[in-house]
């Protein structure tokens, strides 16, 4: 029985694991990275109240876009990911040079690749998790991602900028080309080069579809791997339950009235009063932050006449306040452009039918192109602010 | 070209230093934590992921003379699509008040890939052989 040790650079033989095949995993790699960065940077200004940027209302369907790009292109870079780490394996084991200059700069480069990858499974496996709902950890999951989002994008650009001509020379060659291969990778597998970057993008591509039914109506009898169906009451799926959220006896209590407060003023309004008010209908999607989305027809009241209905001036924010006693959404900040939005309604229904309670009976708040949770479900106050 | 890689360089600086304050500024018990899945995450893949799948490249080497390359391409699919199975085979985010959640049978769907994955190889590897038997002991059938 030989011993185990461990193995050094030259150990390696696939010609398999070259500089030809890591630039160009490395360029969908870098791709998805960038996607899932810059849509992951929009969901973020859509949940601060007062983001750098306005965000807008319109398209209703934008941010269910958006997150559905930043879930999939996340999903997309997994085996992308595995892949390039296959590809560039034995540089872990690169003996350090002997000159201090250059070992400096051996180091350097060595810490600013330990941040990429580090930041970069991170960011992959924390998303991934938290599509499924899975939070096996203890840290605030928004704020990390969002934190190491920043550390991976800008590792990125680092070792892109450390490698350039090494990418340049790789990509401006063919794919066989050998000449910045380790000395040690010369052993032919039964894969070519071409069959393994072609086999990254293909699986790629079988997780994107076995994945992407959670957003995409179309594909949600081929995402075998998605995380809803897409059923639920009305059509749409549920985030949080009504017995999770612990609201259950407050929301069908007959003493339930949905308060509306502004300036001193206020007014209740029971179920049976909100549905004597004028009715409209919209057709808007809820669009989680895990990804998934559904469109539904709501039916309820225009949240601009409630507003008017305690003489609120146009352009003010609204708080929002949930039944819920307890979570970080349990009361949440409506910008006035989307409290002022002809579209944004306090439901009562959906797809024809009394909300159900998992969606928030006796009424929530729906609006164009926002995040799933900050469409309140459960609503007990609105606040108009000053 | 040195002026675009100081550029590129200087903003990526940029991005992962405010990366970095914005991970302070959450806090010292927040960053502890999400330091043990960075570092983590790291050692899994280094040190579980990566040698196993040298593990089992050496393995099947032995055992099969003449691997064809499809079946090798059916592999990397498989084996990464599995990964970002993981969460939903493992169903850690099932709840039993929401039924709308991790609603499938993913066990039926991972084995409904795995079989089309095994069929798809399947498929080139014969269709290679009737090209090379075509032509003559052409190159495209096993380099080894």
């Amino acid at each position: 029985m030989r011993t185990v040790r461990i193995p050094a650079e030259a150990d390696f033989r696939s010609s398999l694991r070259s500089p030809a095949v890591a630039a160009r995993v490395g360029v969908w790699l870098g791709v998805c990275f960038v996607l899932a960065f810059v849509t992951g940077v929009i969901s973020h200004e859509a949940y601060v109240a007062h983001p750098v940027i306005p965000f807008p209302t319109r398209p209703a369907w934008g941010y269910r876009v958006t997150q559905g790009v930043h879930v999939l292109s996340g999903t997309a870079a997994i085996p992308l990911l595995l892949v390039k780490l296959w590809s560039v394996f034995p540089k872990l084991f690169a003996r350090p040079p002997r000159q201090v200059r250059e070992l400096v700069l051996h180091g350097l480069e060595r810490a600013s690749i330990g941040v990429l990858v580090a930041a970069g499974i991170f960011q992959l496996a924390s998303g991934l998790a938290n599509s499924a709902q899975w939070y096996p950890w203890s840290f605030h999951f928004r704020a990390t991602h969002y934190a190491v989002a920043w550390v991976a994008i800008g590792a990125l650009l680092v070792h892109v900028a450390v490698k350039l001509p090494v990418i340049r020379r790789a990509l401006g060659a063919d794919i066989e080309d050998a000449s910045q291969d380790r000395a040690s990778a010369t052993e032919h597998g039964p894969l070519t080069r071409r069959g393994l970057v072609r086999s990254a993008l293909l699986a790629s591509g079988v997780a994107v579809l076995a994945t992407a039914g959670s957003t995409v109506p179309v594909l949600r009898k081929v995402s075998v791997l998605g995380v809803r169906s897409g059923d639920g009451p009305g059509g749409i799926p549920v985030n949080k339950s009504a017995h999770a959220a612990d609201v259950v006896a407050a929301a069908l209590s007959p003493d339930y009235r949905l308060v509306v407060a502004y300036d001193g003023r206020e007014r209740a309004f029971s179920r049976g009063d909100l549905e004597r008010l004028g009715q409209r209908t919209a057709e808007l999607p809820i669009a989680c932050v895990e990804g998934w989305s559904a469109s539904g027809r709501w039916t309820g009241v225009r949240l601009r006449d409630l507003l008017d209905l305690v003489a609120a001036p146009r352009g003010r924010d609204v708080r929002v306040v949930s039944l819920q006693q307890h979570g970080p959404f349990r009361e949440t900040t409506l910008p006035g452009r989307f409290a002022d939005d002809p579209l944004t309604l306090l439901a009562l229904g959906l797809a024809g039918e009394p909300l159900a309670i998992d969606h928030g009976y006796p009424c929530r708040l729906i609006a164009p192109d926002r995040p799933g949770v900050l469409q309140t479900k459960w609503v007990g106050r609105l606040e108009v602010l000053g | 070209m040195t002026a675009v890689r100081v550029l590129v360089g200087a903003l990526g600086l940029a991005a992962a230093g405010y990366g970095v304050v914005s991970l302070l500024d959450i806090g010292v018990d927040n960053l502890v934590a999400a330091g043990l899945w960075l570092a983590g995450g790291v050692a899994v893949h280094d040190g579980v992921v990566a040698p196993l799948t040298i593990a089992l490249g050496l393995l099947l080497a032995r055992v099969w003379r003449g691997l064809p390359g499809p079946v090798v391409a059916g592999l990397v699919v498989l084996g990464t699509v599995t990964v970002v199975a993981v969460p939903v085979l493992g169903r850690f985010g099932a709840r039993a008040d929401n039924p709308t959640l991790l609603d499938r049978n993913y066990v039926l769907g991972w084995l409904a890939l795995a079989t089309l994955t095994v069929l798809g190889s399947g498929v080139a590897v014969a269709t290679a052989r009737s090209r090379t038997r075509g032509g003559d002991r052409g190159a495209g059938a096993c380099r080894r």
